[in-house]
Protein backbone atom coordinates (compact mmCIF):
# COMPACT_ATOMS: atom_id res chain seq x y z
CA UNK A 1 0.00 0.00 0.00
CA UNK A 2 1.62 3.67 -0.86
CA UNK A 3 2.45 5.39 2.28
CA UNK A 4 0.06 8.94 2.55
CA UNK A 5 1.84 11.26 1.23
CA UNK A 6 2.45 9.71 -2.44
CA UNK A 7 -1.40 8.65 -2.50
CA UNK A 8 -3.30 9.42 -5.91
CA UNK A 9 -6.34 8.45 -7.61
CA UNK A 10 -5.91 4.58 -8.26
CA UNK A 11 -8.54 2.62 -9.87
CA UNK A 12 -11.03 0.18 -9.22
CA UNK A 13 -9.92 -3.33 -8.28
CA UNK A 14 -6.12 -1.77 -7.25
CA UNK A 15 -4.79 -1.11 -3.74
CA UNK A 16 -1.22 -1.30 -4.67
CA UNK A 17 -0.41 -0.58 -8.78
CA UNK A 18 1.76 -2.80 -10.62
CA UNK A 19 3.36 0.18 -12.07
CA UNK A 20 4.77 0.74 -8.92
CA UNK A 21 5.21 -2.40 -7.64
CA UNK A 22 7.69 -3.01 -10.77
CA UNK A 23 9.91 -0.18 -9.71
CA UNK A 24 10.98 -1.95 -7.00
CA UNK A 25 12.87 -4.29 -9.36
CA UNK A 26 16.23 -3.96 -10.18
CA UNK A 27 15.44 -6.53 -12.99
CA UNK A 28 12.94 -9.25 -14.24
CA UNK A 29 14.53 -12.16 -15.40
CA UNK A 30 11.99 -14.27 -16.64
CA UNK A 31 8.76 -13.37 -17.83
CA UNK A 32 7.45 -9.85 -16.45
CA UNK A 33 3.74 -10.39 -17.11
CA UNK A 34 3.82 -13.73 -15.11
CA UNK A 35 5.00 -11.75 -11.94
CA UNK A 36 2.50 -8.79 -12.71
CA UNK A 37 -0.66 -11.26 -13.25
CA UNK A 38 -0.22 -12.81 -9.65
CA UNK A 39 0.65 -9.20 -8.18
CA UNK A 40 -2.52 -8.21 -9.62
CA UNK A 41 -4.67 -11.31 -9.18
CA UNK A 42 -3.64 -11.04 -5.13
CA UNK A 43 -3.77 -6.91 -5.12
CA UNK A 44 -7.41 -7.62 -6.14
CA UNK A 45 -8.37 -9.59 -3.23
CA UNK A 46 -6.63 -7.46 -0.78
CA UNK A 47 -9.00 -4.59 -2.52
CA UNK A 48 -11.91 -6.57 -1.74
CA UNK A 49 -11.37 -7.39 1.62
CA UNK A 50 -11.33 -3.47 2.01
CA UNK A 51 -14.40 -2.60 0.51
CA UNK A 52 -16.38 -5.46 1.26
CA UNK A 53 -15.45 -4.29 5.15
CA UNK A 54 -17.64 -1.03 3.97
CA UNK A 55 -20.11 -2.79 1.83
CA UNK A 56 -21.52 -5.32 4.76
CA UNK A 57 -24.37 -3.88 6.37
CA UNK B 1 -27.27 -34.25 -8.41
CA UNK B 2 -30.15 -36.63 -8.70
CA UNK B 3 -32.13 -36.35 -11.59
CA UNK B 4 -35.08 -34.97 -9.91
CA UNK B 5 -33.60 -32.35 -7.65
CA UNK B 6 -32.13 -31.11 -10.95
CA UNK B 7 -35.60 -30.94 -12.56
CA UNK B 8 -36.37 -29.21 -9.73
CA UNK B 9 -34.02 -26.71 -9.90
CA UNK B 10 -34.67 -26.10 -13.41
CA UNK B 11 -38.18 -25.37 -12.81
CA UNK B 12 -37.68 -22.93 -10.50
CA UNK B 13 -35.02 -20.94 -11.84
CA UNK B 14 -37.23 -20.66 -15.26
CA UNK B 15 -39.91 -19.64 -12.58
CA UNK B 16 -38.00 -16.97 -11.10
CA UNK B 17 -36.26 -15.84 -14.09
CA UNK B 18 -39.90 -15.39 -15.87
CA UNK B 19 -40.84 -13.25 -13.03
CA UNK B 20 -37.76 -10.89 -12.97
CA UNK B 21 -38.12 -10.27 -16.39
CA UNK B 22 -41.92 -9.47 -16.35
CA UNK B 23 -43.11 -12.71 -18.22
CA UNK B 24 -45.88 -15.34 -16.64
CA UNK B 25 -44.60 -17.91 -15.63
CA UNK B 26 -46.37 -21.23 -14.32
CA UNK B 27 -46.97 -19.82 -11.03
CA UNK B 28 -46.06 -16.95 -8.91
CA UNK B 29 -42.46 -17.42 -7.70
CA UNK B 30 -41.56 -17.11 -3.78
CA UNK B 31 -38.53 -15.90 -2.57
CA UNK B 32 -38.61 -15.07 1.19
CA UNK B 33 -35.04 -13.40 2.59
CA UNK B 34 -35.26 -15.67 5.37
CA UNK B 35 -32.77 -13.99 8.31
CA UNK B 36 -33.03 -15.02 11.91
CA UNK B 37 -36.40 -16.27 10.93
CA UNK B 38 -34.58 -19.41 9.54
CA UNK B 39 -32.12 -19.91 13.26
CA UNK B 40 -35.74 -19.45 15.03
CA UNK B 41 -37.47 -22.27 12.55
CA UNK B 42 -34.40 -24.58 12.79
CA UNK B 43 -34.06 -24.40 16.71
CA UNK B 44 -31.23 -21.65 16.93
CA UNK B 45 -30.93 -18.45 19.14
CA UNK B 46 -29.95 -15.45 17.20
CA UNK B 47 -26.36 -15.76 18.95
CA UNK B 48 -26.01 -19.13 17.36
CA UNK B 49 -27.00 -18.28 13.72
CA UNK B 50 -24.78 -14.76 13.98
CA UNK B 51 -21.90 -15.79 15.67
CA UNK B 52 -21.78 -19.76 14.27
CA UNK B 53 -21.81 -19.29 10.28
CA UNK B 54 -22.14 -23.22 10.02
CA UNK B 55 -25.44 -23.34 12.27
CA UNK B 56 -26.47 -20.23 9.79
CA UNK B 57 -26.13 -22.33 6.64
CA UNK B 58 -28.42 -25.56 8.09
CA UNK B 59 -30.56 -23.09 9.51
CA UNK B 60 -31.63 -21.62 5.71
CA UNK B 61 -31.13 -25.69 4.55
CA UNK B 62 -33.68 -26.79 7.05
CA UNK B 63 -35.76 -23.75 5.90
CA UNK B 64 -34.72 -24.93 2.05
CA UNK B 65 -35.92 -28.59 2.16
CA UNK B 66 -39.63 -28.15 4.26
CA UNK B 67 -40.95 -24.70 2.41
CA UNK B 68 -41.45 -24.88 -1.06
CA UNK B 69 -39.60 -21.60 -1.88
CA UNK B 70 -38.20 -21.13 -5.27
CA UNK B 71 -35.18 -18.84 -4.51
CA UNK B 72 -33.40 -17.90 -1.10
CA UNK B 73 -30.20 -16.76 0.01
CA UNK B 74 -27.67 -19.21 1.56
CA UNK B 75 -27.29 -16.86 4.78
CA UNK B 76 -29.56 -13.63 5.12
CA UNK B 77 -28.17 -12.67 8.54
CA UNK B 78 -25.07 -12.12 6.17
CA UNK B 79 -22.84 -10.53 8.54
CA UNK B 80 -20.73 -13.26 10.20
CA UNK B 81 -19.54 -11.46 13.81
CA UNK B 82 -17.05 -14.61 13.71
CA UNK B 83 -15.66 -12.53 11.12
CA UNK B 84 -15.74 -9.37 12.62
CA UNK B 85 -14.36 -10.11 15.42
CA UNK B 86 -11.03 -11.81 14.06
CA UNK B 87 -10.87 -8.58 12.36
CA UNK B 88 -11.61 -6.26 15.18
CA UNK B 89 -14.69 -3.89 13.43
CA UNK B 90 -15.61 -2.01 16.12
CA UNK B 91 -19.37 -0.87 14.70
CA UNK B 92 -21.36 -4.28 15.35
CA UNK B 93 -23.12 -5.11 18.26
CA UNK B 94 -23.66 -9.18 18.65
CA UNK B 95 -25.85 -11.04 20.29
CA UNK B 96 -23.97 -13.17 22.90
CA UNK B 97 -21.21 -10.48 23.03
CA UNK B 98 -22.36 -6.76 23.49
CA UNK B 99 -26.36 -8.13 23.81
CA UNK B 100 -28.17 -10.83 25.33
CA UNK B 101 -27.77 -14.01 22.78
CA UNK B 102 -31.56 -13.32 22.10
CA UNK B 103 -30.96 -10.01 20.22
CA UNK B 104 -29.89 -9.04 16.66
CA UNK B 105 -27.03 -8.25 15.60
CA UNK B 106 -26.53 -4.11 15.25
CA UNK B 107 -24.57 -1.83 13.02
CA UNK B 108 -23.56 0.61 15.73
CA UNK B 109 -23.18 4.13 13.50
CA UNK B 110 -20.57 6.98 15.29
CA UNK B 111 -23.38 9.27 16.39
CA UNK B 112 -21.41 12.55 16.15
CA UNK B 113 -18.38 14.07 14.65
CA UNK B 114 -15.84 12.92 16.87
CA UNK B 115 -16.58 9.41 16.38
CA UNK B 116 -17.14 9.75 12.86
CA UNK B 117 -14.35 7.53 10.58
CA UNK B 118 -14.32 10.26 8.25
CA UNK B 119 -14.24 14.03 9.78
CA UNK B 120 -15.54 16.86 7.66
CA UNK B 121 -12.24 18.68 6.58
CA UNK B 122 -11.37 15.08 5.26
CA UNK B 123 -13.38 14.97 1.90
CA UNK B 124 -10.54 16.08 -0.27
CA UNK B 125 -8.34 13.29 0.35
CA UNK B 126 -10.95 10.90 0.71
CA UNK B 127 -11.71 12.01 -2.77
CA UNK B 128 -8.42 11.90 -4.63
CA UNK B 129 -7.84 7.92 -3.24
CA UNK B 130 -11.16 6.40 -1.54
CA UNK B 131 -9.29 2.85 -1.39
CA UNK B 132 -6.14 4.44 0.66
CA UNK B 133 -8.58 6.24 3.18
CA UNK B 134 -10.47 2.98 3.67
CA UNK B 135 -6.75 1.07 4.06
CA UNK B 136 -5.12 3.96 5.91
CA UNK B 137 -7.20 6.29 7.90
CA UNK B 138 -10.54 4.29 8.14
CA UNK B 139 -9.66 1.12 8.88
CA UNK B 140 -7.52 2.37 12.24
CA UNK B 141 -10.29 4.13 13.26
CA UNK B 142 -13.41 1.46 12.56
CA UNK B 143 -11.24 -1.53 13.87
CA UNK B 144 -10.00 -1.99 17.51
CA UNK B 145 -6.60 -3.26 16.60
CA UNK B 146 -5.26 -1.65 13.44
CA UNK B 147 -2.84 1.06 14.50
CA UNK B 148 -3.12 4.31 11.84
CA UNK B 149 0.06 5.00 9.42
CA UNK B 150 3.21 6.28 11.53
CA UNK B 151 2.27 4.56 14.86
CA UNK B 152 4.46 1.67 15.96
CA UNK B 153 2.77 -1.62 14.53
CA UNK B 154 1.27 -4.04 17.41
CA UNK B 155 0.75 -7.94 17.39
CA UNK B 156 -2.58 -7.22 17.37
CA UNK B 157 -2.34 -4.59 14.45
CA UNK B 158 -0.82 -7.65 12.49
CA UNK B 159 -2.86 -10.43 13.26
CA UNK B 160 -6.27 -8.26 12.55
CA UNK B 161 -5.04 -7.61 9.14
CA UNK B 162 -3.94 -11.27 9.01
CA UNK B 163 -7.53 -12.64 10.56
CA UNK B 164 -9.49 -10.35 8.93
CA UNK B 165 -8.30 -11.30 5.67
CA UNK B 166 -8.50 -15.30 5.94
CA UNK B 167 -11.87 -14.66 7.78
CA UNK B 168 -13.42 -12.91 4.66
CA UNK B 169 -11.91 -16.12 2.16
CA UNK B 170 -13.13 -18.35 4.98
CA UNK B 171 -16.24 -17.04 4.79
CA UNK B 172 -16.83 -16.81 0.88
CA UNK B 173 -15.53 -20.29 0.14
CA UNK B 174 -18.18 -21.72 2.38
CA UNK B 175 -20.65 -19.63 1.07
CA UNK B 176 -20.21 -20.85 -2.42
CA UNK B 177 -20.51 -24.55 -0.71
CA UNK B 178 -23.95 -23.32 0.86
CA UNK B 179 -25.30 -22.29 -2.66
CA UNK B 180 -24.14 -25.48 -4.18
CA UNK B 181 -25.71 -27.62 -1.10
CA UNK B 182 -29.20 -25.10 -1.93
CA UNK B 183 -28.95 -26.18 -5.13
CA UNK B 184 -28.01 -29.93 -4.75
CA UNK B 185 -29.75 -31.34 -1.95
CA UNK B 186 -33.15 -28.95 -2.35
CA UNK B 187 -33.22 -27.79 -5.40
CA UNK B 188 -33.34 -24.39 -4.71
CA UNK B 189 -31.79 -20.91 -6.42
CA UNK B 190 -29.87 -18.67 -5.18
CA UNK B 191 -31.72 -15.52 -5.60
CA UNK B 192 -29.06 -13.01 -5.45
CA UNK B 193 -25.31 -12.46 -6.59
CA UNK B 194 -23.26 -9.32 -5.48
CA UNK B 195 -23.70 -6.59 -3.55
CA UNK B 196 -24.25 -3.18 -4.29
CA UNK B 197 -25.08 0.24 -2.07
CA UNK B 198 -25.87 3.72 -3.47
CA UNK B 199 -22.48 5.67 -3.39
CA UNK B 200 -24.82 8.09 -0.87
CA UNK B 201 -25.57 5.52 1.40
CA UNK B 202 -21.97 4.35 2.09
CA UNK B 203 -21.23 8.41 2.87
CA UNK B 204 -23.18 8.27 4.98
CA UNK B 205 -23.26 4.77 7.02
CA UNK B 206 -19.85 3.97 6.82
CA UNK B 207 -17.64 7.34 6.33
CA UNK B 208 -19.58 10.22 8.30
CA UNK B 209 -22.26 9.22 9.47
CA UNK B 210 -25.93 10.12 8.61
CA UNK B 211 -26.13 13.08 11.19
CA UNK B 212 -22.55 14.58 9.83
CA UNK B 213 -23.70 13.81 6.03
CA UNK B 214 -26.97 16.24 6.36
CA UNK B 215 -25.17 19.11 8.11
CA UNK B 216 -22.35 18.68 5.29
CA UNK B 217 -25.27 18.70 1.96
CA UNK B 218 -26.26 22.17 3.49
CA UNK B 219 -22.32 23.25 4.44
CA UNK B 220 -20.43 21.98 1.64
CA UNK B 221 -22.22 20.57 -1.01
CA UNK B 222 -19.94 20.29 -3.60
CA UNK B 223 -17.66 17.85 -1.62
CA UNK B 224 -20.33 15.18 -1.27
CA UNK B 225 -21.20 15.48 -4.52
CA UNK B 226 -17.53 14.62 -5.60
CA UNK B 227 -17.16 12.15 -3.03
CA UNK B 228 -19.98 9.99 -4.31
CA UNK B 229 -18.67 10.43 -7.59
CA UNK B 230 -15.52 9.10 -5.68
CA UNK B 231 -17.12 6.18 -4.68
CA UNK B 232 -19.61 5.01 -7.86
CA UNK B 233 -17.01 3.10 -9.54
CA UNK B 234 -15.90 1.25 -6.98
CA UNK B 235 -19.09 0.31 -6.17
CA UNK B 236 -19.82 -0.60 -9.25
CA UNK B 237 -16.08 -2.57 -9.22
CA UNK B 238 -17.65 -4.08 -5.97
CA UNK B 239 -21.23 -5.08 -7.33
CA UNK B 240 -19.81 -6.86 -10.59
CA UNK B 241 -16.86 -8.59 -8.77
CA UNK B 242 -19.77 -10.96 -6.67
CA UNK B 243 -22.40 -11.29 -9.49
CA UNK B 244 -23.40 -13.82 -11.02
CA UNK B 245 -21.11 -14.80 -14.27
CA UNK B 246 -24.30 -16.10 -16.38
CA UNK B 247 -25.87 -12.74 -15.12
CA UNK B 248 -29.35 -14.86 -14.56
CA UNK B 249 -29.63 -13.49 -10.64
CA UNK B 250 -29.74 -10.39 -10.35
CA UNK B 251 -27.12 -7.81 -7.94
CA UNK B 252 -28.77 -6.74 -4.90
CA UNK B 253 -28.69 -3.11 -3.74
CA UNK B 254 -30.09 -2.42 -0.43
CA UNK B 255 -31.48 0.66 0.11
CA UNK B 256 -30.92 2.69 3.51
CA UNK B 257 -31.62 6.16 3.83
CA UNK B 258 -32.11 8.12 0.47
CA UNK B 259 -36.07 7.79 1.34
CA UNK B 260 -38.49 9.72 2.87
CA UNK B 261 -38.08 11.16 5.96
CA UNK B 262 -34.58 10.86 5.50
CA UNK B 263 -33.87 12.98 2.36
CA UNK B 264 -36.58 15.12 0.58
CA UNK B 265 -37.39 14.10 -2.70
CA UNK B 266 -35.15 17.47 -3.78
CA UNK B 267 -32.49 16.03 -1.80
CA UNK B 268 -32.34 12.59 -3.42
CA UNK B 269 -32.76 13.94 -6.94
CA UNK B 270 -29.30 16.25 -5.77
CA UNK B 271 -27.52 13.85 -4.23
CA UNK B 272 -28.67 10.34 -4.07
CA UNK B 273 -29.78 9.73 -7.19
CA UNK B 274 -27.51 10.94 -9.65
CA UNK B 275 -24.56 8.41 -9.20
CA UNK B 276 -26.82 5.30 -7.82
CA UNK B 277 -28.65 5.83 -11.22
CA UNK B 278 -25.75 5.70 -13.69
CA UNK B 279 -24.61 2.39 -11.48
CA UNK B 280 -27.56 0.54 -12.29
CA UNK B 281 -27.56 2.41 -16.06
CA UNK B 282 -24.28 0.72 -16.47
CA UNK B 283 -25.15 -2.30 -14.76
CA UNK B 284 -28.46 -2.65 -17.17
CA UNK B 285 -25.66 -1.76 -20.52
CA UNK B 286 -23.56 -5.05 -20.04
CA UNK B 287 -26.77 -7.33 -19.09
CA UNK B 288 -27.47 -7.41 -15.43
CA UNK B 289 -30.47 -6.59 -13.55
CA UNK B 290 -30.30 -5.65 -10.26
CA UNK B 291 -32.93 -6.52 -6.80
CA UNK B 292 -33.52 -3.22 -6.14
CA UNK B 293 -34.41 -3.17 -1.96
CA UNK B 294 -36.73 -0.29 -0.93
CA UNK B 295 -36.19 -0.94 2.64
CA UNK B 296 -38.65 1.79 4.26
CA UNK B 297 -41.03 3.65 1.72
CA UNK B 298 -39.53 5.14 -1.20
CA UNK B 299 -43.16 6.02 -3.23
CA UNK B 300 -42.30 9.64 -3.01
CA UNK B 301 -39.26 8.90 -5.13
CA UNK B 302 -41.27 7.01 -7.96
CA UNK B 303 -41.14 9.56 -10.64
CA UNK B 304 -36.96 9.04 -10.49
CA UNK B 305 -37.20 5.41 -10.32
CA UNK B 306 -38.77 5.44 -13.48
CA UNK B 307 -36.57 7.03 -15.00
CA UNK B 308 -34.38 3.48 -15.00
CA UNK B 309 -34.26 1.02 -18.16
CA UNK B 310 -37.36 -1.37 -18.47
CA UNK B 311 -36.51 -4.69 -16.69
CA UNK B 312 -33.42 -2.61 -15.31
CA UNK B 313 -34.62 -3.55 -11.82
CA UNK B 314 -37.00 -6.02 -10.18
CA UNK B 315 -38.63 -3.30 -7.38
CA UNK B 316 -38.81 -4.86 -3.86
CA UNK B 317 -41.52 -3.42 -1.85
CA UNK B 318 -41.35 -3.07 1.73
CA UNK B 319 -43.54 -0.07 4.21
CA UNK B 320 -44.41 1.46 0.77
CA UNK B 321 -48.05 0.86 -0.90
CA UNK B 322 -47.21 -1.79 -3.61
CA UNK B 323 -50.10 -1.07 -5.47
CA UNK B 324 -48.99 2.70 -5.99
CA UNK B 325 -45.83 0.87 -6.70
CA UNK B 326 -47.14 -0.93 -9.34
CA UNK B 327 -49.63 1.69 -11.03
CA UNK B 328 -46.65 4.02 -11.25
CA UNK B 329 -43.56 1.40 -12.50
CA UNK B 330 -45.05 -1.75 -12.55
CA UNK B 331 -45.40 -1.25 -16.60
CA UNK B 332 -41.27 -1.40 -16.42
CA UNK B 333 -40.41 -3.15 -13.92
CA UNK B 334 -41.37 -7.01 -11.92
CA UNK B 335 -42.41 -6.34 -8.20
CA UNK B 336 -41.76 -8.57 -5.20
CA UNK B 337 -42.84 -8.19 -1.61
CA UNK B 338 -45.49 -6.16 -0.50
CA UNK B 339 -46.50 -8.37 2.10
CA UNK B 340 -45.46 -6.49 5.37
CA UNK B 341 -43.44 -7.88 8.46
CA UNK B 342 -45.82 -6.53 10.78
CA UNK B 343 -48.68 -9.10 9.16
CA UNK B 344 -46.25 -11.94 9.50
CA UNK B 345 -45.27 -11.04 13.03
CA UNK B 346 -48.40 -10.02 14.36
CA UNK B 347 -50.88 -11.37 12.46
CA UNK B 348 -52.60 -14.06 11.91
CA UNK B 349 -52.53 -17.14 8.97
CA UNK B 350 -56.19 -16.08 7.54
CA UNK B 351 -54.56 -12.36 7.40
CA UNK B 352 -51.79 -13.23 5.50
CA UNK B 353 -53.25 -14.97 3.00
CA UNK B 354 -55.76 -12.51 2.56
CA UNK B 355 -52.60 -10.16 2.24
CA UNK B 356 -50.89 -12.24 -0.28
CA UNK B 357 -54.32 -13.13 -1.98
CA UNK B 358 -54.26 -9.07 -2.57
CA UNK B 359 -51.38 -8.61 -3.81
CA UNK B 360 -51.33 -11.64 -6.47
CA UNK B 361 -54.98 -10.11 -7.69
CA UNK B 362 -54.13 -6.54 -7.92
CA UNK B 363 -49.87 -6.71 -8.86
CA UNK B 364 -49.31 -10.74 -9.85
CA UNK B 365 -52.17 -11.35 -11.85
CA UNK B 366 -50.50 -10.49 -15.03
CA UNK B 367 -47.06 -12.04 -14.54
CA UNK B 368 -44.20 -10.03 -13.11
CA UNK B 369 -44.62 -10.62 -9.21
CA UNK B 370 -42.14 -12.48 -7.14
CA UNK B 371 -43.57 -12.85 -3.36
CA UNK B 372 -41.79 -12.10 -0.74
CA UNK B 373 -42.19 -10.43 2.81
CA UNK B 374 -41.37 -6.64 2.75
CA UNK B 375 -38.10 -7.16 4.49
CA UNK B 376 -35.88 -9.24 5.70
CA UNK B 377 -37.38 -12.04 7.89
CA UNK B 378 -36.38 -11.85 12.01
CA UNK B 379 -37.20 -13.92 14.55
CA UNK B 380 -40.21 -11.97 15.16
CA UNK B 381 -42.45 -13.73 11.91
CA UNK B 382 -43.79 -16.69 13.11
CA UNK B 383 -43.83 -20.07 11.27
CA UNK B 384 -47.45 -20.14 11.09
CA UNK B 385 -47.67 -17.10 9.00
CA UNK B 386 -44.30 -17.99 6.60
CA UNK B 387 -46.40 -21.14 6.06
CA UNK B 388 -49.22 -19.53 5.30
CA UNK B 389 -47.72 -17.24 2.82
CA UNK B 390 -45.89 -20.43 1.13
CA UNK B 391 -48.66 -22.33 0.51
CA UNK B 392 -51.15 -20.07 -0.58
CA UNK B 393 -48.98 -18.71 -2.99
CA UNK B 394 -48.44 -22.23 -4.13
CA UNK B 395 -51.89 -22.93 -4.49
CA UNK B 396 -53.63 -19.97 -5.35
CA UNK B 397 -50.49 -18.13 -6.85
CA UNK B 398 -50.93 -20.43 -10.28
CA UNK B 399 -51.62 -19.28 -13.55
CA UNK B 400 -54.37 -21.00 -15.63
Amino acid sequence: MPQKKQRKAIRPGVCFPWEEKVKEYPVILGDPKIVQKAWEELDSLAYLYLWFCIMQS
Amino acid sequence: MPQEMEGRYQERLARYVAAMKKEKPDRVPIRPFAAEFAGKYAGYNNQQVTHDVDLAFDAIMKCARDFDWDATVGNMVYVWTGLTEAAGLNYYAIPGIDKPPTDAFQYVEPPDEESAFMKADEYDEFIADPTGFIANVWMPRANRYVVPLGEPSTAKNNLAWLKGGMAMLHYFNKFGAQIARLKNETGTVHAIAGCLKAPFDILADKFRGFRQLCADIHRQPKKVLAACEALRPHMYYCAVAGADPTKTVPISIWLHRGCTPFLSPKQFETFFWPTCKKIIEDLHAEGRQVLWYAEGDWNPNLKYIAELPEKSIIYHVDRADPFEVYEKVGHKFAISGGVPNDILAYGTPDEVRARCKEVIDRIGKNGGYIMDAGAIMQDDSTIANIKAMTEFTVEYGVYR
